[in-house]
């Protein structure tokens, strides 16, 4: 016994000794990193002044004022004026997926297209996908250190992963986690008229992913069967369907692309016949059906790609702000009793069906700005997606958000950091700054999404990228 | 300013739609009733409670808190029925199979067009929204009542008859034959989808029976000696195929030529298929008996034709001809500009064939309701049917009336004399007013309406 443990004991030895060029990637020696002698902002919107944070090996280990900093850490001095937040977390992004192909070649028989052709590519998993994607640096100068990827696909594209946004081009090192739900989408068979197939319709889409779910059922019966009776007629192998047994087993929830009211209705009636869970993806009038969302436990992902307000409507709130500017001192801000002058100096005939139209329009937009906030009023977990925004995009969309809504800078913060996490089940290591969670970091020179703030160094699990170098 | 205010009042008049499947009560007095069933009944009284008909005669007083409305002068008759829609589909043809009965319109209504209003307008109270007429075997159907504000499930007809789309002849063959190269290709390819369908569903169900019998025997056997079955999926397609066969869904055939209604009434016969109805059916006149003896109904055009080869040989005495050998004809409008006028189009028949003005108007709402299923509900003024009217300002077939007040379940939803002007209920934030197409709904009727999404398709 005595000689076996030594041998063991040798054996390990050389192990290291070969391991040896490979030890700093291992726990113990990975040195600490600190920010010392910032505002940190909490999940909950509360702050901590002149602060210090403290990670190693990726894992948040201390935060708090005059902690004692490891010897080994190396040190960003905050200089008293920066800011840390918890790394921004998109919902739901297709960056690095491969593009939809285009020009797809006839088929034969439309009605009978392969499972890709039909837009059913459910066994697909992000992290064998991921293409390089100017969409990562740009995340991560936009303070993103995780998101969800999906697939560009249509009906069921794939499988939700997320990712540490932590380098220009992901890879599976960059998996923060299995993947946690299938995508969908009612969006018909690729290929345009020429090369398009079945589902080509919603309605389509709808009974095409039925027939889906009772295939995958009876495969996986078939499995079973056969795991116990091996002497029965072999089941077919089939990934595609095979990937459907979490849904069918309602393990996975499924992350639904869907904007209308009506559509998020038609999407309600495959909740009720399968009875897995749901997630809404941008959802644009989701707030239209807060008691039935709030019934179902549904979350949402809202897209912050809110619609811009219509031309018409700015250039009214535009000439009444100058209307104010000119006339006398008015305390509230303009309306259009105040408007009257200037609208006098550019009379617009409008007649009453298109006045109508625009009551109507101005309803629907501030319905789709407020949707968000209705959705949180109404006690619906919800989160926000970049919707595949750039950075410019993003800050526009936050600031329409938060001058059109009740919800502040700080909101969108929040909806983007903790309520994101939660959305997606990992609220445990992200989302919010508390020590064992994961370093996901970002710091800034003023509070985020404020006009002129920059991010100067962004975090994802532990990973630095310094944007201030250059 | 003026604008807007005059703008803010008549919104706040005319709300509407915001309580769902609202029924209401009416005491319409002292107009000429057009029963339909049962003559006419001048100076008659009509009581709608909640949204039911529950008093038909003269001196009726209203219960306290139902309004009344004076008929003096005015006619009241059933909303009209149309039996041929695509109104307001989100999507008319799933135009990729030549077979797809598995989709349904029921998931394919669009509750905020504005052609329901319009519709409404034209006294129409209930339609029946249809798949196209690019595939065999098409989609389900969707009996609709035209309540404008409500969800897409509460404008459903509760009770209505299941009903699917069939279609023969030249746009399956178009589409599926020329477009894709595949059955069918001819007439001759049409039957054979529906028989060879028919089989594999029967077929199907033999075996889906088999399996769920073994399943069952094998999870009962607790000592393990029974072998499990190979499972048999779930077949939407199938499914509803033999729903057909069983006489669970009423089937809508849009055909054209004498030849090939015979046809599916054959096809049917071996099948024991009944109660369907021909749609179009431009030459149904020249089998009216036949269709008679089959117990087939038809739903036809007044005088439209020649839009294709096979719609040539028409007649505007197709559905005089068809009613006097007995079958239950409908007058339809597979348009949204036809429907807002439906009693003209009934009117023809009076004009052309001299079919009586009683004949004429079961055809826009009792012999439809029939081809639905809903005749039991809707159809004519009788105790215990549906509030579903028109007040209409002189006799319904007469150019010169108006429809000046529709009622669905009782509940007002068209007035003459409160119509704004833009009743739209969705307005999308992006829309610029001139691109919202408002104003340029209507340029005529369609060429074929019952073909939207598929011409691009077929021009590949």
């Amino acid at each position: 016994m005595k000689i076996k443990t030594t041998f063991v004991g040798m054996a390990s030895f050389l192990v290291m000794l070969l391991a040896w060029p490979l030890m700093p990637t291992m726990a113990q020696e990975v040195p600490a990193h600190a920010i010392t002698n910032v505002t940190i902002h909490m999940a909950d919107g509360a702050t901590l002044e002149n602060a210090d944070i403290v990670w190693r090996n990726g894992v948040i280990e201390q935060i708090g004022v005059n902690e004692s900093i490891p010897f080994d850490a190396f040190i960003i001095d905050g200089g008293d004026s920066l800011h840390v937040y918890p790394g921004l977390i998109d919902g739901m992004a297709t960056w690095g997926s491969p593009e939809t192909p285009r020009d797809l070649p006839r088929l034969e028989n439309p009605g009978k297209p392969p499972y890709d052709r039909a837009g059913a590519q459910p066994q697909r998993i992000p992290e064998h996908y991921l293409n390089e994607d100017k969409a990562f640096e740009a995340a991560m100068k936009a303070g993103f250190t995780l998101v969800a990827l999906g697939l560009d696909g249509q009906m069921l594209p794939g499988h939700v992963q997320p990712f540490n946004v932590s380098a220009p081009k992901l890879t599976q090192a960059h998996v923060f986690a299995n993947p946690l739900a299938l995508q969908g989408s009612f969006e018909t068979a690729p290929g345009g008229w020429g090369s398009g197939a079945y589902p080509s319709t919603q309605m389509g889409v709808m009974a095409y992913f039925r027939q889906l779910m009772y295939d995958a059922t009876a495969l996986q019966e078939h499995m079973m069967y056969f795991e116990k009776h091996s002497e029965m007629t072999q089941p077919e192998q089939n990934d595609v369907l095979e990937a459907l047994f979490p849904l069918v087993n309602k393990e996975y929830p499924l992350y639904f692309e869907v904007d209308s009211k009506e559509e998020i209705e038609r999407l309600f009636r495959l909740q009720d016949e399968f009875g897995f869970d749901v997630v809404l993806v941008s959802a644009k009038e989701a707030s239209a059906l807060s008691n039935e969302l709030k019934a179902r436990n549904i979350a949402v992902l809202a897209s912050l790609d809110v619609a811009d307000m219509p031309d018409w409507l700015e250039k009214e709130k535009k000439e009444a702000k100058k209307g104010d500017e000119e006339g006398s001192e008015s305390d509230e801000q303009g309306d259009s009793k105040d408007a009257d002058d200037s609208e006098d100096a550019e009379t617009e005939e409008l007649t009453e069906e298109e006045l109508m139209f625009r009551s109507k329009q101005k309803e629907a937009w501030v319905k789709q700005i407020n949707n968000v906030s209705a959705l949180l009023d109404a006690g619906i977990p919800t989160g926000f997606t970049s919707a595949g925004l750039s950075p410019k995009e993003l800050q526009q969309k936050v600031n329409l958000i938060t001058e059109n809504s009740i919800l502040t800078k700080n909101d969108i913060v929040k909806l983007m950091t903790v309520h994101n996490s939660n959305i997606l089940g990992i609220s445990n290591r992200v989302g919010t700054i508390k020590e064992g969670s994961s370093a996901h970091l970002i710091l800034t020179d003023g509070p985020l999404f404020e006009k002129g703030t920059k991010i100067h160094i962004q975090v994802s699990q532990g990973v630095i990228n310094d944007f201030m170098e250059d | 300013m003026k604008n807007t205010i005059t703008t803010l009042l008549i919104l706040a008049v005319f709300s509407i739609g915001t309580i769902a499947q609202e029924k209401g009560s009416v005491l319409i007095q002292n107009a000429t009733l057009m029963t339909i069933t049962d003559g006419i009944i001048e100076n008659g009284d009509v009581l709608i409670v909640d949204g039911v008909i529950t008093a038909i005669g003269t001196d009726l007083s209203a219960p306290s808190g139902v309004s009344v409305v004076d008929g003096t002068g005015k006619y009241v008759m059933p909303g009209i029925i149309d039996a041929h829609s695509h109104l307001n589909t989100v999507s008319t043809n799933e135009a990729r199979n030549p077979v797809t009965a598995e989709v349904t319109m029921e998931e394919s209504i669009n509750p905020n067009s504005v052609s329901i209003y319009r519709a409404l307008a034209g006294g129409v109270t209930s339609i029946h929204l249809m798949h196209g007429s690019a595939n065999v075997i098409g989609g389900q159907g969707e009996t609709l009542k035209l309540r404008y504000g409500v969800t897409q499930d509460e404008m459903r007809f509760d009770g209505a008859k299941r009903t699917i789309k069939f279609a023969l002849g030249e746009n399956p063959t178009r589409v599926h034959g020329q477009g894709n190269g595949i059955q069918p290709r001819t007439r001759m390819g049409v039957e054979q989808i529906i028989r060879s369908h028919f089989d594999e569903a029967i077929d199907y169900r033999i075996k889906r029976e088999a399996y769920l019998a073994a399943k069952e025997a094998y999870e009962g056997d607790k000592r393990g000696r029974t072998a499990p079955p190979v499972p048999v999926a779930k077949n939407l397609r199938y499914d509803v195929l033999n729903d057909i066969i069983d006489g669970e869904i009423l089937v809508h055939c849009h055909s054209y030529r004498a030849d090939e209604i015979l046809m599916l009434m054959r096809v049917f016969n071996d099948y024991g298929i009944r109660n369907y109805t021909f749609q179009h059916a431009n030459e149904a006149f020249k089998v009216a008996p036949e269709i008679a003896k089959n117990g087939a109904y038809t739903s036809v055009f007044a005088d439209w034709w020649a839009y294709k080869f096979e719609v040539y040989y028409s007649t505007a005495y197709n559905a005089t001809i068809l009613n006097e050998n007995g079958v239950t004809n409908s007058i339809n409008s597979d348009s949204n500009e036809l429907i807002r006028h439906l009693n003209h189009e009934a009117a023809k028949t009076v004009r052309y064939g001299e079919t009586s003005e009683a004949d004429a108007l079961k055809m826009i709402t009792i012999n439809p309701a029939k081809q639905l299923g809903i005749d039991e509900m809707v159809g004519s003024l009788e105790i215990g049917k549906q509030g579903d009217v028109a007040i209409w300002s002189g006799h319904p077939l007469s150019i010169y009336s108006k429809v000046e007040h529709t009622y669905v379940d009782g509940k007002k939803y068209f007035d003459l004399y409160m119509d704004p002007v833009d009743m739209r209920i969705a307005v999308d934030s992006e829309d610029s007013y001139t691109e919202a197409g408002f104003n340029t709904f209507i340029q005529g009727r369609e060429e074929d309406s019952c073909m939207s999404d598929v011409f691009e398709l077929i021009q590949q």
